[in-house]
């Protein structure tokens, strides 16, 4: 038996996905009734309007702190399973949950020498 | 994790690995804690580092060629033919490096580096699909960041970027390629895939061309296969100069390993579905791509007038000539891989040292064209010797070694009754030897404007040419055939559980 029939219903599901969200666009642009004013058209839900030039440039320690948060963000991940799971490892186990500690602690470290901790 | 777990038998499995993370922990407080006078001797302790770190491989490992750490890495000779490889390039571009006044007196080039290197040597073991991609990223992310590591040039922050773009739409459909291959057969271990794949898929070969395709399209990159070349000229020209000596030597390295090892572990010639060989396929696909990476390469780099660009379509040409080996592997892969190998050993000391020249010249003059090195052997004859034996090499005239890479890699195209490739291959280097010579007759013949500058070579870039120059004729004369019999040793490791 083709194999490919049993995975069949992804494709139905992809082509049932894309009518799905159309249809009430559609149904809406047709029977909806369009009274635009100011305040209607206005940005609401993602965001709000903006103010001056969209296209300045950031300040890059936005992106040193995005960085080193997303690194210890990351690193709960990491060491969640292992703390919960603390009872039953073996010594191995334990000592290479010690050394990414280490290493990221390394990386503090040498984030903070290099002042990228600091704003100014 | 079984119960019987013992660390101390998996140990030695990652040893060049567990090191180059301790380096990098070393050089990394050797930044914070050096002083800013003692920046230079990084470089210095991370060549040297790097070139004891890559004799460990042959001198310590398990005592049996098998998969360790529950599949995740192989131990082979094949593998630690390549680490030694990938880490000495490693090696050389830190000693390059320590000279160029952009990058050298930084700490964390020698840091990410050496983290890049760690990612190189585990592709290059990577007996699993998990494994494969981490260290591609490992491998990836750090050589994205040296490409734009001069902030304040716009051409290198261009490069970064454009590699980053690229690099990341090919990991995501490569990626995308390891789940085709999970999803149908539950398996992600390289060598166990094949044997999951008529149960899987029963007839249909569809799935399994589909995964093919998009791994083919991840490892081209790294090997800047054509059609996925667009990069290369780019990210060459903008990266700093060592940066664009390690990209094209151990990552290129590092992902012709691995491209040896999938096409053959996971698409082996006993593999049918529904009368379809997949190896024929893969065959003639890598065969059609090795002509045209070949061709391209080598015709859009007759027209180069910066070096670093020449070399950039150089290295696409030699992509191509390593492709060939890589088709060849069809029959007696033994032969094949081992000229692979042996291609990329001697590649990595010839390119090396080429751009060891390059970077010296262009700190001198700060010039990158080619007709600006006109009187190049009156203003430092070792120099212009030592690039000579570099290009000499890549155009394949003996008695350097590019000569004996291509004549295994051909003699393996001919062997697998693949004659019209050979030819195809033999012409095309024909074609290489115009642009080649042109650069050679430049230094030696010609005058330019800088003809009366002398430029003085310093004690670090002396050894990087002395020791890539005698280890390129080296391997081109006495060497070849002990190195080349090494490789066949390690080929035959490949595939052998």
């Amino acid at each position: 038996m083709n194999v490919l029939n049993e995975w069949a219903f992804v494709g139905i599901f992809i082509a049932i996905a894309w009518v799905f969200p159309a249809l009430p666009i559609i149904i809406a642009r047709f029977f909806g009734p369009k009274k635009p004013n100011a305040i209607k058209l206005m940005t609401y839900e993602s965001g709000v309007e903006t103010v001056g030039d969209t296209w300045v440039q950031f300040k890059i320690q936005y992106y040193l702190y995005g960085l080193v948060f997303l690194i210890f963000d990351v690193e709960m991940v990491f060491l969640f399973p292992w703390a919960v799971a603390y009872n039953e490892l073996n010594f191995f186990a334990f000592g290479a949950g010690l050394l990414f500690i280490f290493l990221l602690t390394d990386a503090l470290i040498y984030a903070w020498r290099k002042n990228a901790l600091e704003w100014s | 994790m079984e119960a019987s777990f013992d660390f101390w038998t998996h140990l030695p499995a990652v040893i060049p690995e567990l090191l180059l993370t301790v380096l990098a922990v070393v050089v990394l407080l050797l930044d914070l804690y050096g002083g800013k006078e003692n920046r230079r001797n990084i470089a210095f302790v991370s060549a040297i580092g790097l070139a004891a770190i890559a004799v460990t491989p042959l001198i310590w490992g398990p005592s049996e060629q098998q998969v360790f750490w529950g599949g995740m890495v192989r131990y082979d000779l094949i593998a630690q033919i390549f680490k030694v490889m990938i880490i000495i390039g490693a090696s050389i571009t830190c000693l390059m490096a320590a000279d160029d006044s952009e990058v050298g007196h930084k700490g964390e080039f020698y840091l990410i580096v050496i983290v890049a290197t760690l990612g190189a040597s585990l592709i290059a073991a990577a007996a699993d699909l998990i494994m494969v991609f981490v260290g591609l990223e490992t491998l990836s992310i750090p050589l994205y960041i040296l490409a734009a590591f001069r902030r304040d040039d716009e051409r290198s922050s261009e490069s970064g970027m454009k590699y980053f773009l690229f690099g990341a739409f090919s990991s995501g459909v490569m990626l995308y390629g390891f789940s085709l291959l999970y999803g149908f057969t539950g398996e992600t271990n390289i060598y166990t895939l094949s044997q999951a794949f008529p149960a899987a898929v029963a007839d249909n070969p569809l799935p399994l061309i589909g995964a093919l395709l998009m791994l083919l399209v991840g490892f081209g990159f790294k090997v800047s296969m054509v059609p996925f070349h667009f990069w290369t000229p780019d990210v060459y020209e903008g990266a700093p100069t060592p940066v664009t000596a390690y990209v094209s030597v151990a990552s290129k390295a590092a992902s012709f390993a691995l491209l040896v090892r999938v096409l053959l572990a996971v698409f082996p010639v006993t593999l049918v579905i529904g009368q379809e060989n997949l190896q024929t396929l893969w065959v003639n696909l890598v065969s059609v791509l090795a002509i045209v990476t070949m061709t391209i390469g080598n015709v859009l780099a007759l027209r180069q007038t910066n070096i670093k660009r020449l070399l950039a379509y150089s290295s696409i040409a030699q992509a191509g000539y390593v492709l060939v080996g890589v088709a060849a592997m069809q029959s007696q892969s033994d032969y094949s891989v081992a000229s692979v190998a042996f291609y990329l050993l001697m590649y990595t000391f010839t390119n090396l040292g080429a751009f060891a020249g390059v970077l010296i010249f262009s700190e001198t003059t700060g010039s990158e064209n080619i007709k600006d090195m006109g009187g190049l052997s009156r203003r430092n004859p070792w120099l212009a010797l030592g690039m000579t034996i570099a290009i000499l090499s890549l155009a394949g005239i003996p008695p350097a070694a590019g000569f004996f890479g291509k004549f295994y890699l051909f003699t393996a195209a001919v062997n697998a009754n693949m004659v019209l490739l050979a030819i195809i291959a033999v012409l095309n280097a024909i074609v290489a030897l115009y642009y080649y010579l042109i650069v050679i007759k430049v230094m030696y013949v010609d005058r330019s404007q800088y003809d009366s500058q002398s430029i003085a070579l310093s004690r670090s870039t002396l050894w990087v040419i002395g020791l890539t120059s005698i280890a390129v004729l080296l391997l081109g004369t006495f060497g070849a055939q002990p190195f080349f019999d090494w490789a066949a040793q390690g080929a035959q490791a490949l595939l052998a559980l």
